[in-house]
């Protein structure tokens, strides 16, 4: 596992380097003439390779640590390092998939996967980003539905066209925000099933927000829990969990038992904060 | 749906069932047009004859315009000096659109001016543009330009703050250039916007020609009105509405046609 705190490469495990780090970063917004404090200062290094989730209940700045991790927002204290470069613009490294889905209403499947494949900073040829497309398709089930309009296609669909336009790039990390929660459990089991596996297959970093701790549970290598507004970090966990994992019958063993108690202790106070509020 | 909308017990007349079908709409839209070409041609007396001229002396005057080519010429120059300015205002409104909705610091400066200048009657330039272009076709280029500017300008700025930003955050994170956002976010969303600003300019486009042309021109179907009733000639004033009423309908059924051209488009999309 892991270390959860210290500098740069773990001691003793040199393949190890940090890839991102909160450094006592804090998020104040203004609303209305008053001020709204969305994030506490905090500290949260996310290894390479590592997969990380965040819980906690609705308002705690787990999506502020997204949007600064993406650098679409700058910490009101403190800083924000990418692959040890503090970040002041855009994070061009990563991958983000937000709550809602961004697809382009005006696109098809197809397109909307494909889109990230035509900016210059790229420059697929056509053949190559078409074929890739394709093989994208396949892979995360959407073979048939390739020439729908965003409008025409159910949520759950939606969520696998903006998963596949997030991964075709292969950014090197992928920021998720509750990606996959307004699915039926089915999918969602089938779904976290595919990431689990891509995101191995590409040896990709993952910082995972998600209000379900059985989600994170499944998925992470870490599970960080938040409190209530204005947020900041309550417990944080390891998941020893053996890897690969079968995302449909890992909530069945004792194990998976006993780490969820053991947040949901953590979670629970928070939850009751967080709707009071 | 030809059918006659009728009380329970009423059968329909003869007449009525005849005019309910295609062909016999048409007869009855021919009877009316002739029955009135008819009244115009045979019960004026002379007095009023010199203010009202008559259906065939006008339909010869158009024909001798159609022989010796001066329809064409007049024609040739307001249609030019239509769809110049049009295309030249549509150009500018919408690049200005977009480069103010991609730099909205710059539009919250200029704001003001711009609804100044588009909330005032651009006829009203008329004058001004005929003393600095001259009397030919370049004021009335210049005037219609200006006014589908504005018209295009407002339409598309409308159509770019109504872009999700958070489209345009996706795409920041992907990489995108300024550019690659204008042409894969900006422009297709805005592009409904832009299309209801260039339908609604035509018709803008058309009159304000029209109105330079009466102003003061040396060509065109304005300058021909202007100039037979400056004569008192009434056959020639009227063969020149003649000529402008087809228009007008030949560009309002093209209208037509375009806007259900996209409509099917729309609703594939």
């Amino acid at each position: 596992m892991p270390p959860r705190d210290g500098e740069g490469a773990a001691p003793g495990r040199p393949e190890i380097t940090e890839k991102l780090r909160l450094a006592g970063a804090s998020k104040r917004f203004t609303v209305r003439g008053g001020e709204l404090e969305a994030l506490r200062p905090t500290d949260l290094t996310v290894w390479q390779r590592e997969f990380v989730a965040l819980v906690g209940p609705s308002g705690c700045g787990k999506s502020t640590i997204l949007n600064l991790a993406a650098g679409l927002l700058r910490p009101s204290e403190g800083a924000v390092f990418y692959d040890g470069q503090r970040l002041t613009t855009i994070n061009r490294a990563v991958g983000y998939m937000t709550q809602k889905d961004t697809l382009l209403p005006w696109r098809s499947a197809a397109d909307n996967i494909r889109i990230a494949l035509e900016l210059k900073c790229r420059a697929v040829p056509r053949a190559e980003a078409a074929a890739q497309v394709a093989r994208m398709i396949e892979l995360i089930g959407l073979r048939g539905f390739e020439h729908h309009f965003p409008a025409e296609l159910s949520g759950g669909m939606r969520k696998r066209v903006a998963l596949a336009r997030t991964l075709i790039y292969e950014p090197e990390t992928l920021l998720m925000d509750e990606p996959f929660g307004a699915l039926d459990a089915q999918l969602k089991l089938l779904l976290l099933d595919q990431l689990q596996t891509l995101t191995t297959l590409r040896r990709m970093t993952v910082v995972f927000v998600t209000h379900d701790l059985g989600e994170a549970i499944t998925l992470a290598d870490r599970v960080v829990v938040f409190s209530a507004r204005p947020g900041r970090i309550r417990a944080i966990r390891d998941i020893g969990l053996a890897r690969p994992r079968d995302v449909f019958k890992v909530r069945f063993t004792a194990e998976f038992a006993r780490l969820h108690e053991e947040l949901w202790d953590e979670l629970k106070d928070e939850v009751v904060k967080g709707t009071d509020v | 749906m030809s059918e006659v909308l009728m009380l329970p017990d009423e059968t329909p007349r003869p007449l009525m069932r005849f005019v309910a079908t295609a062909s016999g709409r048409l007869t009855a839209r021919l009877a009316v047009v002739g029955g009135l070409l008819a009244a115009w041609q045979f019960l004026p007396g002379k007095g009023l004859r010199f203010w009202m001229s008559a259906p065939l002396d006008i339909g010869m005057r158009l024909w001798t315009w159609l022989l010796d080519g001066s329809l064409w010429d007049h024609l040739g120059a307001t249609v030019s000096a239509m769809a110049s300015g049009y295309a030249i205002g549509v150009a500018t409104g919408v690049a200005l659109g977009l480069l103010f909705g991609f730099l909205p610091m710059v539009h919250r400066v200029l704001s003001p001016y711009i609804t100044a200048l588009y909330a005032m009657p651009k006829i009203a330039l008329a004058p001004l543009f005929i003393i600095v272009f001259g009397i030919g076709i370049a004021s009335k280029v210049a005037l219609v330009a200006i006014t589908v500017f504005f018209l295009v300008l407002n339409t598309t700025l409308d159509g770019v703050r109504n872009v999700d930003r958070d489209l345009i955050q996706a795409l920041g994170v992907m990489g995108a250039t300024r550019l690659e956002v204008i042409g894969k976010i900006l422009l297709p969303a805005a592009l409904p916007w832009i299309f209801t600003g260039m339908r609604i300019s035509v018709r803008y486009a058309f009159t304000n020609t029209l109105l330079a042309e009466l102003i003061a021109s040396n060509r065109g179907i304005g300058y021909l009105i202007e100039y037979y009733s400056g004569i008192f000639d009434s056959t020639g004033t009227y063969a020149a509405i003649l000529v402008l009423v087809i228009m007008s309908v030949g560009l309002t059924e093209a209208l037509t046609w375009v806007e259900r051209a996209m409509a099917r488009g729309r609703g594939r999309a």
